[in-house]
């Protein structure tokens, strides 16, 4: 089992009124093919820090993070921009779909930002709607969607350009229970099948046991209980 | 490309309400443009079309065709700096005639030519120029309104000079009045009448208004020092001294320039609104991979495609109007005139959208993490 998301030793530490806080300390954390990890921690904890810094969205002070085994730190702008759009799918707290994409264009977009061959493209959003079983809802607009219906077209969109790893960040906060549970089977599936390493901040202790780990953000650092 | 476009076609209703705005802004631009350009045509039709490059003035008569004198003597010296065929005597006077037996006055400028030289106009109805007999003139076909027709008297108001008119030209008027053409003779005539009651001694000197020159090239440095007492001008230069000439283009220029800033502000108001609004939008776009160049291009590309869309819209409306103005309306929009003005108008709008452009690369994708709602 390779591990496709490596973190190691990162800290994170900012001045706050001349004191200097430590978010995260020389946190590790290797997730393999397949699995999905949730990361839990009461508010405050550098839950958001930490999927920040995994999403490749903040570079931490110090510390190295790599993806399918090569680091991703040292990049420039438009380059960490690329690594975002092919190696990692983001799952938003409420989709956060595009308001004005229809369901299909939603994944089209995220093919078109990346170059992708349009024919290639097509069958991926095909292929991809058919999995969250969307495929008749794909000419609709985001608002039209319910909320469950919004986070699998999040997930689809995710995997769109095939990337290595999957980050989500509160999936089911804005579902009600039966949703909730929907969607991380849903993503603990397409995990398993697609072999992606998936890493999951959540609150919600109902759906721990669709999750292969399940971590905790302690002073900085993820531990098991 | 793929998000300006998709997105223009979701809120039609929002965008629509700004390339109104735009439609108006562009038009009131190109009306008042096309007016002010008819304006200065109508103000300077004669200077405008004649040959010439420069005029040899009076020293200071403030480039004032009719403040100037010129003698015969600078004649003949502007001619033997710029040769024989280059140099041409002009005479400009402002003046009020009426058709004989009627009450009815019309302002008019008396340009003096000589009928053989290249200052001489077209006659587009009527006998040529050069065929002109005694005491016959040439006039503008804006006369004709107050109707005058071939064989009317003028009766010159201040000398109580008569003239038949012998032909009509088209396009001639000075400071916005018709112009009358007459030739050396004729304009002797009126000065002598003037002078005789002034009881001056050189009455038989003829003087001038001005010289036109053309193709002196580098010449005409040589001569404001072989003519002392004079200025030369650039047509120009002669063009804005028409009196109001300068203050009504002056005038129309600024209503222009601030109509464009004010297109450039509208725009930049409301992109940046919309693009505060879409704050959040931005930032889940970076943080699942988009670039900032393609977020602002993406930006841009809808600001080109609203000034465009609006300018085209625009075009065809000032066109619509052109063709149902009234013929007296001085409008005047020529093909380089109105791409100019397109140009300057999108560059304009672009400049508009450079803030908003600025606003979207500053936004930052961690505003997707830990957020709630889009």
């Amino acid at each position: 089992m390779r591990n496709r998301l490596v973190l190691q030793g990162i800290t994170q530490t900012f001045e706050d009124g001349g004191v200097k806080r430590t978010i995260l300390d020389k946190l590790d954390l290797k997730v393999a093919e397949g699995e999905l990890v949730a990361v839990m921690g009461p508010s405050g904890s550098g839950k958001s820090t930490f999927l920040s810094i995994a999403g490749a969205l903040l570079e931490p002070t110090e510390g190295q993070v790599m993806l399918d085994g090569a680091s991703i730190m040292g990049k420039n702008k438009q380059d960490i921009s690329d690594v975002r759009l092919q190696q990692l799918g983001f799952i938003f707290q409420s989709a956060n779909l595009i308001p004005y994409l229809k369901v299909e264009e939603q994944l089209m977009v995220v093919a078109k930002l990346a170059g992708t061959d349009k024919n290639k493209a097509e069958k991926r959003v095909d292929e991809l709607l058919d999995t969250v079983g969307l495929s008749h809802r794909r000419k609709a607009y985001a608002e039209k969607l319910s909320g469950g219906e919004r986070q699998r077209v999040a997930i689809a969109r995710a995997l769109m350009n095939d990337p290595a790893v999957l980050l989500a960040d509160e999936p089911t906060a804005s579902l009600d229970a039966e949703r909730g549970l929907d969607i991380v089977s849903m993503i603990a599936r397409l995990v398993k099948e697609q072999g992606k390493s998936a890493v999951m901040v959540t609150h919600d202790e109902r759906i721990l046991p669709l999750c292969d780990r399940v971590l905790f953000l302690e002073n900085g650092k993820l531990v098991h209980h | 490309m793929y998000l300006a476009i998709r997105e223009m076609r979701f809120a039609k209703g929002r965008y629509a309400l700004i390339a109104t705005i735009m439609v108006l802004v562009s038009f009131l631009v190109l009306f008042v443009t096309g007016l002010a350009q008819g304006l200065a045509y109508d103000n300077a039709a004669s200077i405008k079309n004649m040959a010439a490059t420069h005029f040899v003035l009076e020293q200071d008569s403030n480039h004032r065709f009719t403040r100037s004198q010129v003698n015969q003597d600078q004649l003949e010296q502007t001619r033997s700096v710029v040769g024989q065929e280059n140099a041409e005597p002009l005479g400009v006077k402002m003046t009020t005639v009426s058709p004989a037996g009627d009450t009815k006055k019309i302002d008019v400028t008396l340009f003096m030519v000589n009928p053989e030289g290249w200052l001489a106009p077209t006659v587009t109805e009527g006998s040529p120029i050069t065929d002109l007999k005694d005491g016959q003139v040439v006039v503008d076909q804006k006369l004709s309104e107050s109707g005058v027709t071939i064989g009317t008297e003028l009766v010159d108001q201040a000398s109580g000079t008569k003239w038949t008119v012998g032909g009509f030209v088209e396009n001639e008027s000075f400071s916005h009045s018709p112009v009358v053409f007459l030739n050396e003779q004729e304009w002797l005539a009126i000065q002598e009448g003037s002078r005789t009651s002034q009881g001056t001694a050189y009455a038989n000197a003829p003087l001038y208004s001005a010289i036109a020159v053309k193709d002196a090239g580098e010449k005409v440095d040589s001569l404001s020092t072989a003519l002392p007492n004079t200025e030369v001008i650039t047509k120009s230069d002669a063009v804005s001294a028409i009196p109001g000439y300068k203050e009504e283009q002056g005038s129309l220029l600024m209503m222009i320039a601030f109509l464009f800033v004010i297109s450039a502000f509208v725009l930049a108001v409301f992109f940046y609104v919309i693009t505060i609004q879409k704050t959040s939008q931005f930032g889940i776009l970076k943080a699942i991979g988009t670039r900032n160049s393609y977020l602002a291009g993406s930006v841009s590309l809808q600001v080109l495609l609203l000034s465009i869309g609006s300018l085209v819209i625009s075009v065809l409306l000032v066109q619509l109007f052109e063709s149902i103005l009234p013929a007296s309306m001085p409008f005047q929009l020529s093909l380089s005139t109105l791409a100019l003005t397109c140009v300057l108008f999108v560059v304009m709008s672009m400049a508009g959208s450079l803030f908003s452009v600025w606003k979207v690369t500053k936004i930052d994708a961690l505003d997707a993490i830990g957020r709630t709602a889009a």
